[in-house]
């Protein structure tokens, strides 16, 4: 395809440009900029998903070249219901965040240039089908999060981001390694050129290369035990940062040890495996939530639940390895379906605790005393969102875990079941920890603050998307199985 | 407590050790032979060093993306510095023979990344090299007391660290009415190439000098 307005490399192009513009305008600027940017980057991404679903994946060899000599980007289904996700959840944040520095502007001076990078990071990231190139990715990735946590400056956010650049190195260092041994065997780095070369009796470099590498990736997803760096990183940086980390940087993980796991690495799955991702995925689900009801600090709550939300992307990887065909496709269909409802309701969610902590001025649940009636539309943003993680319907969280509920049922395994409902009423608890607190009478001596109106329309935009995702969530599937078929 | 973390710690990574060892002993034949192929088409590449032609042209893809973690990282350091700028002190008078033979290094070693870019094209260097040696040049005039530490950069400066990058940018979308991203005619690859090179060699340089310039005040 030699078109100029081709979508799939302007979706990588356009945030590396207005990022770099927006360090070259100087400390602050390039928020409009940003805004008129991720707008077009999500009418591109559509159009990509519309070129997907009337002719299929799509190949595209990066300077003509072609796999193994060049690098090839691949967008199939998978691929492009998260660029849909990324652009979507990034456009309402970038308004936000526009009226989050301006009320509140520490760590505004170099936002917008690392938000252009993360996001190209993203776009490239999901479209990559070369393993050296998603290296890249994931370090371009890295970088750009952790200098979002650092942003804000003082000793407990430049911590948390120290420790988060920590793990995430030795993430990348370990994928690093398993690109390395995987080279060694084949000779190659290219997906399409590796799939067909991987088979069960693969030697043992290639046995360890996959496990490097999909422990690199759980310990950037931050699954349960590995989630030790995400609760101060998320719940210390700024809002939007916060929203953007959770809803984003943690499902490009997710979605690499997807891919691998299904494709790559395929045939050197086993059952014992999948069920210790499960085994992981639940501990996190119960670990994570139980921790997020003792929080007393509103953001900490929230970031303790993005590690309970992660487990139940991992449940998706027992319901879908070797079971019947019916089963996989339910269980993947779940499992995309509820990355895509907590990003969106976790980025409301975290926008709309950004709002109430700029109101109230300080990162307290006992002193929410006052909010429902100041910031109605906010608590009702937080609310919906809750609504979403806890799997009530009609949301896209219920969606997500009903077709999970459905494989797990389907094949026998009944135990994943107990897990996901424990894991709903265990979030019930802790939303309504907070809307019990927010609906109470002001407290003498605090004070509530307007916020101004972007700030809790955008949140609320994100909440009702997540919401909206279970009643017309039809054709996302639809996406999803493009390039699935075979 | 402690001790035991260690030494599982420590058992976990002979163990790695271990596997790694075994693994490589049991290598098999490559099944993808790409040396012969980058060979198979150097001359298409518009540069006659395999290393450059891989660099720039083959996974060019990959470079462009490495620039943007380069400048990433300066602004991660940027990001830190802010803060800790209260502590910034001048750097201390050197010493004059150090000055002297900065004041004469430092043109020299402006020549020597002129030379290194150039040459990329058909011997080992290129625009990786050429930066690295401008910025010891800047780190050079900086220890000699001839270079300010960077406080806030201002336009100009936002705009050398960033030229490289958005050079590379521009010429990849340049190609995209006749073919893919980052496709150069091979009548053009050979001037585009150095153009590139130019603009990274510079924009290197100063993201180089950059991590050390801007975190430069700090240590009292």
């Amino acid at each position: 395809m030699t078109d100029f307005l081709d979508p799939l490399p302007w979706l990588i192009m356009l945030p590396l440009a207005w990022g770099t513009l927006a360090f070259v305008l100087g400390p602050g600027r390039g928020g409009r900029l940003a805004v008129a940017a991720i707008a077009l980057q999500g009418a591109l991404a559509l159009q990509l998903a519309g070129q997907l679903i009337d002719s299929g994946a799509r190949v595209y060899a990066v300077g003509g070249w072609g796999a193994p000599l060049g690098i090839d980007l691949m967008a199939d289904g998978l691929a492009a219901v998260m660029l849909l996700l990324t652009q979507a959840v990034a456009l309402p944040l970038a308004v936000y965040a526009r009226g989050y520095f301006a009320a509140s502007p520490k760590g505004r001076e170099l936002f917008w240039p690392f938000t252009g990078f993360l996001l190209a990071a993203l776009n490239a990231l999901f479209l990559s089908a070369d393993l050296f190139n998603i290296y890249v990715t994931l370090e371009l990735l890295g970088l750009a999060a952790v200098g979002l946590v650092a942003i804000a400056g003082g000793r407990q956010p430049v911590t948390a981001a120290m420790r988060y650049l920590f793990a995430t190195l030795l993430g990348s260092g370990a994928w690093l390694l398993g690109v390395a041994l995987i080279y060694g065997t084949y000779g190659s780095v290219s997906l399409a050129v590796l799939t067909p070369l991987i088979h069960a009796g693969a030697p043992l470099a290639v046995t360890l290369a996959a496990a490097l590498m999909l422990a690199g990736l759980l310990l950037k997803t931050a699954l349960f035990p590995f989630h030790f760096w995400l609760p101060p990183a998320h719940g210390g940086a700024p809002a939007p940062v916060s929203a953007l980390l959770s809803a984003l940087v943690i499902k490009a993980t997710f979605y690499l040890a997807l891919r691998l796991w299904l494709e790559l690495f395929a045939p050197l799955t086993t059952v014992a495996a999948a069920q210790l991702l499960g085994v992981l995925g639940a501990a996190a689900i119960l670990w994570g939530s139980v921790l997020a009801l003792t929080q007393s600090r509103l953001k900490m709550l929230v970031a303790y639940s993005t590690v309970a939300q992660v487990g139940y992307l991992f449940l998706l990887f027992p319901l879908a390895t070797l079971v019947p065909p019916g089963t996989a496709d339910s269980a993947l269909a779940g499992g995309v379906m509820q990355a895509v409802a907590h990003g969106l309701a976790k980025a409301a969610m975290f926008a709309a605790t950004g709002s109430m902590i700029v109101a109230t001025g300080r990162d307290d649940i006992s002193r929410l005393g006052g909010v429902g009636a100041r910031l109605p539309l906010t608590l009702f943003s937080f609310g919906l969102a809750g609504v979403t993680l806890m799997g009530l319907p009609p949301s896209g969280g219920f969606s997500a875990k009903w077709l999970l509920l459905g494989s797990a049922l389907e094949s026998g395994q009944w135990w994943w079941v107990v897990v996901m409902i424990v894991g709903g009423l265990l979030t019930a608890a802790y939303v309504f920890k907070v809307l019990r607190r927010a609906f109470l009478p002001r407290a003498a001596g605090d004070r509530v603050a307007r916020v101004p109106r972007t700030l809790e329309f955008s949140a609320f935009a994100l909440a009702l998307a997540s919401i909206l995702l279970g009643l017309f969530g039809a054709p996302l599937l639809e996406l999803l199985a493009v390039g699935r078929e075979a | 407590m402690k001790a035991w973390l260690t030494a599982l710690i420590a058992l976990l990574c002979s163990g790695l050790a271990l596997a790694l060892g075994a693994a490589m002993l049991a290598l098999p034949e490559f099944a993808v032979r790409l040396p012969g192929q980058v060979a198979a088409n150097l001359d298409a590449s518009g540069v006659a060093h395999p290393v450059t032609a891989v660099l720039l042209n083959f996974r060019g893809y990959d470079t462009l993306l490495e620039v943007a973690v380069l400048l990433l990282a300066l602004l991660g350091v940027f990001a830190l510095s802010r803060h800790a700028s209260d502590h910034a002190h001048p750097a201390a008078p050197a010493h004059p023979v150090l000055q002297t033979l900065a004041r004469l290094l430092a043109p020299l070693m402006v020549l020597v990344a002129g030379y290194l870019l150039w040459i990329g094209a058909y011997a080992p260097g290129g625009a990786f090299q050429a930066g690295a040696v401008l910025a010891a040049a800047g780190v050079l005039l900086r220890l000699a007391g001839l270079l300010p530490a960077w406080a806030q950069p201002g336009r100009l400066l936002r705009g050398g660290l960033a030229l490289g990058l958005l050079v590379f940018l521009a010429v990849a979308v340049a190609g995209l009415p006749q073919g893919e991203l980052l496709h150069y005619p091979p009548a053009l690859a050979s001037p585009l190439i150095l153009l590139v090179e130019a603009g990274l060699t510079l924009s290197i340089g100063l993201t180089l000098a950059g991590l050390y310039l801007a975190s430069a005040g700090w240590r009292q």
